[in-house]
């Protein structure tokens, strides 16, 4: 095919960026040629997203150069990208919901007539680009707030066309499309193909892969595993691939014995469309984890338990009692004591200005104080056990919580919450972002809670976690708990086949093959 | 001040005490140059003797209660616009009423304007800003129906009087009543879960939401304490002026929102101390009274009034605020 031959369109060369203490790329070299669809794949935190980010200029890197046509370039901004025909289609939307479809497909660059916007121009040129994408029902005189996910997917494309690309990337912007959009989608990315393009395309989805691509990338840990022609690897093989051998963490010893009877129990429990019916239980000292891709409804699930979705159905039930809290401040109450540790700690956790002990202390004031009054001498012992259980290594109490690390900010988090003696514990992928050291700690503190009898909910988008902390784990897709993995039987391969929703079963066997 | 006696606590931050030090440094320059002035023109010390500086504090005290209410507001991030007719309407109501019931009457107006905007803001999260801007013209349509439009012809009561404008061994009245506000508002903000709620909400509403504060409650009663400050003030402003007069709130808003921020309270909110806004309220009656002993007409009044503000502003802008 298009193998070797050609000289590559875009190739990138020893590029490494990290992100404070966090490597994010190392040593990547990656090229792409013209007239190809290329697959990157790769678990969540693997690096694709700041690979194209590099290409497209919205960061820079920190070492490496990358050459365009075989010229050396350097993007210091998305402009500069697009001007030199590299273009992204991001994961998030970029359209401006209150400008009319027509305005954001000229959002830059609108064609102008004695230097005012030339509206009939700009009506005419989004339905030129609309038509070519099989989007001719959209109508470019609507507001973009006013039209459905997959519609506004398709207009982010017709965008992206209409600034004339050579590479275009396309990073999960098939999530929210309709079957018949993705078919016309496929027609539109092999014509394009054929006209010469370079695409690289970024899915979840196996299959679409299997269906539009000729080349296919693995990137794991911020490196470049390996790139390859489809075909030649089965599904088993490629997961493999993602997956690696490398153990980043050592977790504290599971205990085998037989699974507690249940403490916490969640039967039916609906909110919106995003959750479909969740039925979970978790037993008095167990640790229960909840894997899946991201966005199938983990957050939501934790955020419902804790009271702080309105509208949601179902039962939740602690020792036996009705125990769906209204809001976080019920979740907490002595009746149920349940403890959320938030997904983003500079923003859910903590209240960055103030002071280590005043966030420390901000979800137990009640129990350390007497009437209306704060009890500073209760309050001032507590904030000392809390420092000494955790290890936070501080200057002073007194300190904005904003001047500590990463780790040690998510130390106090976790320690507010202990500090309410909390029954069932739910986590949002507490470890994002912290220092490896640091998540051992919290491994061994998460099975010392347990063993003294806590319930603990832990949903994290690193694979290695979820085997190495959890007694069992809940896979979600689509807003239900699709599998339920238990002891030897949560491995990399279930965990994988089961959040991609395909057959565990042949995953694990053509994985089997590759070593055996 | 009391406020002043009570200790740096382990919880306060440096930089808060900084804008105060800097208002505190302004006030005595004003003192001096203000003297200076006399000294010059009329060989006199007016400026420091007691009984200038004491009547002063009872014009301050006014302002004092005011204030306080609004740091409440806004250190949990919001604002009270509708403070002025809160205040008016407190005190014609409270002279309507008159007797044994006139301040009760007064405060139970504020309380009542102070739950609307909180609930408005807590439950149908409307922007303060135009919430109580708009409650603010529904008090004053609703007490320019119940007047007609002209001064009421009813008198402040002799205990409205004697708490505005009486004085117990040579000190006003007024300045006890601002006292004791100082003192309840200062405890509550420095030792009460109440206090500790409010700058949390103030710093981050979600992140105090999740810890699992009650924030709405907290919202509601920062903003019921407001309006009836506001309304306190009113009953005593009427005392001062023996009744109750059209309009007579709008001069007290945006000085109270400039003593609180003058005092170092961020306009975001989450951060202040209590006792900047005492010194905040002194500097601004300081300045007014300053400027019309030094005869300075109307027009450069505003300007220099405006100018000390927002150069306050700018000196403590620097170091606002940590980042992450």
């Amino acid at each position: 095919m298009t193998d070797r031959d050609a000289q590559p369109l875009l190739s990138l060369s020893k590029i490494s960026k990290r992100y404070g203490g966090v490597r994010a790329l190392e040593d990547v070299d990656f090229s792409c040629s013209a007239g190809s669809i290329h697959a990157i794949l790769g678990e969540n935190g693997a690096g694709k997203s700041t690979l194209i980010k590099i290409m497209s200029g919205v960061v820079q890197p920190d070492t490496g150069s990358m050459t365009l046509t075989g010229t050396p370039r350097r993007f210091l901004s998305p402009a500069e990208a697009n001007a030199a025909g590299v273009v992204c289609v991001f994961q998030e939307l970029s359209l401006m919901p209150d400008l009319s479809v027509a305005d954001n497909i000229s959002i830059v660059g609108p064609p102008t007539r004695l230097g005012l916007i030339d509206a009939k121009a700009q009506r005419r040129r989004a339905e030129e680009l609309l038509a070519s994408i099989g989007c001719e029902d959209v109508n470019p005189l609507l507001n973009v707030r006013d039209l459905p996910l997959s519609r506004r997917q398709m207009v982010e494309i017709a965008k992206a066309l209409g600034k004339k690309p050579q590479l275009l990337i396309l990073d999960e912007a098939t999530s929210a499309l309709t079957n018949s959009d993705v078919a016309t989608i496929y027609e539109v990315l092999k014509r394009l193909r054929r006209e010469g393009l370079s695409i690289l395309y970024i899915s979840h989805r196996m299959h679409e892969i299997e269906e539009l691509a000729d080349r296919a990338s693995v990137f794991r840990n911020g490196r470049h595993i390996e790139t390859f022609p489809m075909g030649r690897y089965g599904h088993g093989e490629i997961v493999e691939l993602m997956i690696g051998r490398e153990i980043s963490a050592q977790y504290p010893p599971k205990v085998k014995r037989e699974r507690p009877a249940p403490l916490f129990e969640v039967k039916k429990l609906t909110w919106e469309n995003r959750l479909r019916a969740v039925d979970l239980s978790i037993g008095k000292g167990e640790i229960v984890g909840l894997g899946g891709l991201d966005g199938q409804g983990q957050k939501e699930l934790l955020l419902a338990l804790f009271g702080v979705l309105k509208g949601v159905t179902g039962e939740v039930t602690l020792d036996g009692k009705p125990a769906l809290p209204g809001s976080p401040a019920e979740a907490k109450a002595p009746s149920r004591r349940i403890a959320l540790i938030p997904e983003d700690r500079k923003t859910e956790g903590l209240m960055l200005p103030m002071s280590i002990a005043e966030n420390l202390c901000s979800a137990s004031l009640d129990a350390l104080s007497t009437g209306p009054f704060i009890d500073r001498t209760k309050e001032e012992v507590a904030i000392t056990d809390a420092i000494k259980r955790l290890q936070i290594k501080i200057g002073s109490p007194g300190d904005a919580v904003a001047t500590l690390s990463g780790g040690n900010q998510q130390k106090v988090v976790i320690a507010k919450w202990l500090m309410t003696n909390p029954r069932v514990i739910l986590l949002n992928d507490p470890t994002r972002g912290i220092d490896v050291g640091t998540k051992q700690e919290i491994y061994a503190l998460l099975r010392q809670l347990a063993d003294k009898g806590a319930a603990i909910l832990f949903y994290s988008t690193d694979y290695d976690e979820l085997i190495g902390c959890c007694d069992r784990v809940a896979v979600m897709y689509d807003g239900a708990i699709k599998v339920e993995l238990e002891g030897d039987g949560i491995t990399e391969q279930a965990l994988i086949a089961s959040a991609l929703n395909i057959d565990a079963g042949a995953a694990a066997r053509s994985g089997h093959g590759v070593h055996g | 001040m009391t406020a002043a006696t009570l200790k740096p606590r382990r919880f306060a931050l440096a930089a808060d005490d900084k804008p105060i030090v800097i208002a505190s440094a302004f006030i005595v320059v004003l003192l001096m140059i203000g003297t200076g002035y006399t000294l010059a023109t009329q060989g006199t010390m007016t400026l420091l003797s007691p009984n200038y500086l004491l009547q002063q504090l009872q014009i301050g005290a006014f302002l004092g209660v005011v204030a306080a209410g609004m740091m409440l507001v806004i250190l949990i991030g919001h604002i009270d616009l509708s403070v002025a007719w809160t205040l008016a309407a407190a005190a014609m109501m409270a002279t309507t009423v008159g007797g044994a019931w006139a301040i009760p009457t007064g405060l139970a107006v504020g309380l009542t304007v102070g739950v609307i905007n909180g609930l408005g803001v807590a439950y149908l999260r409307v922007p303060s800003m135009i919430f109580t801007l708009g409650v603010n013209a529904v008090m004053r349509g609703l007490m320019v129906a119940h007047t007609g439009g002209f001064a009421p012809q009813t008198a402040a009561t002799d205990l409205m009087r004697f708490l505005a404008a009486e004085r117990i061994a040579g000190i006003p009245m007024a300045i006890f009543v601002w006292l004791g506000v100082s003192v309840v508002i200062a405890i509550v903000l420095k030792r009460t879960v109440f206090g500790r709620t409010i700058y949390a909400i103030g710093n981050r509403e979600a992140a105090a939401y999740l810890a699992g504060m009650h924030t709405r409650g907290v919202i509601i009663t920062a903003f019921a304490a407001c309006g009836m400050l506001a309304g306190l003030a009113g009953v005593l402003l009427a005392g001062y002026s023996t009744k109750a007069y059209q309009g007579m709130g709008d001069a007290y808003v945006l000085p109270a929102i400039a003593a609180v921020v003058i005092g170092g309270t961020n306009i975001l909110g989450g951060r202040g101390k209590y006792l900047g806004t005492v010194v905040g309220v002194i500097l601004i009656v300081l300045l007014n009274s300053v400027l019309s002993i030094m005869q300075m007409p109307e027009a450069g009044r505003q300007i220099i009034y405006g100018v000390v503000i927002i150069s306050m502003l700018l000196v403590y802008g620097r170091n606002q605020r940590v980042t992450s």
